[in-house]
């Protein structure tokens, strides 16, 4: 019997009903980017929103994300909350410029004159077969600049909670979403729910090995656990959902209980945010460490297109199940 | 000139000279005391395009900048005793120390900022103006640039989307004919500069930067349609800058002579003073008088800036994030 107080939608759904009810909350809301008003978005992210709030607040553009980027910096400089989608996360690279040196640094370089409330939603992620300028996983670029928040949500109910909170924090936030979790399902309250940005969230207690996942490598690592559990291996899988701020806390004491961290996401490892996970537990928690750090992440080569290679770059639920068993071990 | 125009030409008059004695100040002290870091842009020449285009906005008019905006932040109304304070790093400085010469900006004056990534404005300005527009404000935004920035996408994106979302933005080229070393010619396969926008339905137009009431009313002519009509204008300002790049250009890619002649032929400032005194609208005494007097207030200035506070070192912590999110 499902329960009333829940709604079971997809990571598209969810991400639709965040803009959806901050739009109506607050008329200083506005969407812009590629495909995103008639169309919908070109994974159905904002279908129906231009038709609820009109041509003016939701905006179709032309192929510039520099403009897009920067259109987003100048609309909040006055007053505006612009939610800018770039349509591919690898295209952050033209929009970066806004992103990164002015966004980012606008209200630092001023002495705090200014506020930029602003979300780049961005998709990244491969497993779909874009190959290796449409399938990155780019969260590191964004989490090493000081003034941005990076959020990187796993599961529809924080997809939806935490972007309402960035739409309605004061700061830049690069909100990276998952083009191959799109039609994932999930719960989510049928109430109006806002998830603070920089908790994270014990996805499932265990005793013997923390597990720390995000975006869609999230839900592999809980599949995993569930096959290691079988093995009598306890696993903790801690979703941090926000990377920058990212609650250190709830992953040190985990650490201190368990005594073992892994580490898994889609991206490269080599310079992964992975890395500054566990140079912080090392930090930390050394005394609680019974081992090294272990991280599962991508080699470092560009994300191949032929299926059987784009699998074996990234990270499966197998590559867990088989990194974690061999780490407790 | 006619009579009527004699308080505000003594207006322009006198904001041409307080950048002028501001940036030869710059140039002159602080540069060889050592008094600010990094280097520091001078607009020495391309006084007479931010005053005439900035005396044609409203002040609640919006206006962002480059690298080279002493000139801007001064004509938008900024004291020049907070800009020293800034460019010379002390708490008490427009952005407490923390953006310096290339990072002037008033919020309350709707000065925006200076981007020094060049063309990086150039998007923003859509923004603000989007904002103008989506508010019914009337507000125009001002976006200044070099003509090097012509040569980058991110104007060609912000022009494309200013002309399709018809959106009340000025694009403001200063035409210095150098981007940094490189002039003009070497860097432009067209010069005719003024039709760079053409094809997205902007007409451009050029403009002498060098007389400061042909820039008044070419500006107060493209704000009015801007506003009116909610559309994008374009104007090219053909002007110079006396100066190098910045203050620690060799200037080797130019003769000494050429800035000398351009000096003895186009400085804005000689110009407006010879045909106030000619036309008799100003006599010798009273030009004589606002030299005097704006260049005792710079120095005043400059006394009141050198004298302020450095930042504690860890103020560096404070001020990344806005608090709140409600």
């Amino acid at each position: 019997m499902a329960d009333p107080r829940m709604r079971n939608i997809t990571f598209a759904q969810a991400i639709r009903t965040a803009i959806r009810e901050e739009m109506k909350r607050d008329a200083r809301v506005i969407l812009f980017g590629e495909d995103v008003g008639y169309y919908g978005g070109v994974y159905g992210a904002t279908v129906g929103l231009q038709k609820e709030f009109g041509e003016d607040r939701v905006r179709d553009t032309p192929i510039s994300e520099m403009a897009i980027a920067g259109v987003a910096v100048g609309a909040a400089l006055a007053g505006y909350r612009p939610i800018a989608e770039i349509m591919y996360c690898d295209f952050l690279a033209h929009a970066s410029d806004a992103i990164v040196n002015n966004a980012a640094k606008w209200r630092y370089m001023t002495g705090g004159q200014f506020t930029l409330p602003i979300v780049f939603r961005s998709p990244g992620g491969g497993g779909a077969g874009y190959a290796a300028q449409h399938s990155q996983s780019l969260e590191a670029w964004f989490t090493h600049i000081p003034g941005l928040k990076v959020i990187a949500p796993g599961l529809p109910r924080d997809a939806r909670g935490l972007l309402k909170a960035a739409i309605r924090d004061e700061n830049p936030v690069v909100f990276l979403e998952h083009k191959a979790h799109y039609g994932f399902k999930g719960d989510v309250p049928a109430e109006e729910e806002v998830i603070p940005i920089g908790v994270a969230d014990v996805k499932r207690e265990g005793q013997d090995v923390t597990l720390v996942s995000w975006s869609k490598t999230l839900t592999f690592a809980l599949e995993a656990a569930e096959t290691l559990a079988r093995e009598g291996i306890d696993v903790e899988v801690i979703d941090p959902r926000t990377l920058q701020p990212l609650d250190i806390d709830t992953i040190l004491g985990s650490v201190r209980k368990t005594g073992r961290l892994v580490i898994a996401h889609e991206a490269v490892q080599f310079g992964g945010f992975g890395a500054e996970i566990a140079a912080q537990v090392a930090e930390q928690a050394w005394d609680a460490l019974k081992r090294p750090p272990l991280r599962i992440g991508a080699p470092f080569v560009p994300l191949p297109y032929s299926e059987p290679m784009e699998r074996f770059v990234i990270p499966q639920v197998e590559d867990i199940v088989a990194g974690v068993r061999a780490y407790v071990r | 000139m006619a009579a009527k125009n004699r308080e505000q030409l003594l207006h322009f008059y006198e904001d041409m000279l307080r950048i002028r004695f501001f940036e030869e100040k710059i140039r002159d002290v602080l540069l060889p005391q050592k008094l600010f870091r990094g280097s520091s842009h001078l607009a020495i020449g391309q006084e007479a395009v931010a005053v005439g285009a900035i005396h044609a906005l409203r002040p609640d008019d919006t206006v962002i900048s480059t690298h080279r905006g002493h000139s801007h932040a001064l004509a938008k109304g900024m004291d020049p005793p907070t800009v020293f304070a800034e460019i010379m790093g002390r708490r008490t400085g427009c952005c407490r120390g923390k953006g310096g010469s290339m990072h002037l900006a008033d919020e309350s004056l709707h000065f925006m900022g200076e981007n020094p990534v060049v063309g990086s404005n150039a998007p923003m300005a859509a923004g603000l103006a989007l904002a103008a527009k989506l508010d019914g404000s009337g507000r125009v935004t001002a976006a200044f640039f070099g003509e090097g920035a012509l040569n980058t996408g991110a104007f060609h994106e912000a022009a494309n989307l200013a002309a399709l979302w018809s959106l009340p933005v000025l694009f403001l080229c200063e035409n210095n004919l150098y981007a940094i070393s490189v002039p003009l010619d070497k860097s432009s396969a067209s010069l005719d500069l003024e039709r760079r926008a053409e094809a997205y339905g902007i007409k451009g137009q050029r403009v002498n930067g060098m007389r400061v009431m042909e820039v008044y009313d070419a500006v107060s002519a493209a704000v009015e349609e801007t506003r009116a009509k909610s559309v994008p204008s374009y104007l090219v300002f053909d002007t110079y800058r006396f100066e190098g790049h910045h203050t620690a250009d060799k200037q080797t890619y130019r003769t000494h002579e050429e800035a000398l002649e351009e000096f003895r032929k186009r400085d804005p400032i000689h110009i407006l003073e010879f045909e106030m005194i000619d036309d008799h609208t100003v006599p010798i005494p009273t030009t004589i008088q606002y030299r005097d007097r704006i260049r005792a207030e710079i120095d005043q200035a400059f006394e009141e800036a050198l004298a302020e506070p450095w930042p504690e070192p860890d103020d560096a912590l404070s001020g990344v994030y806005a608090e709140g999110g409600e």
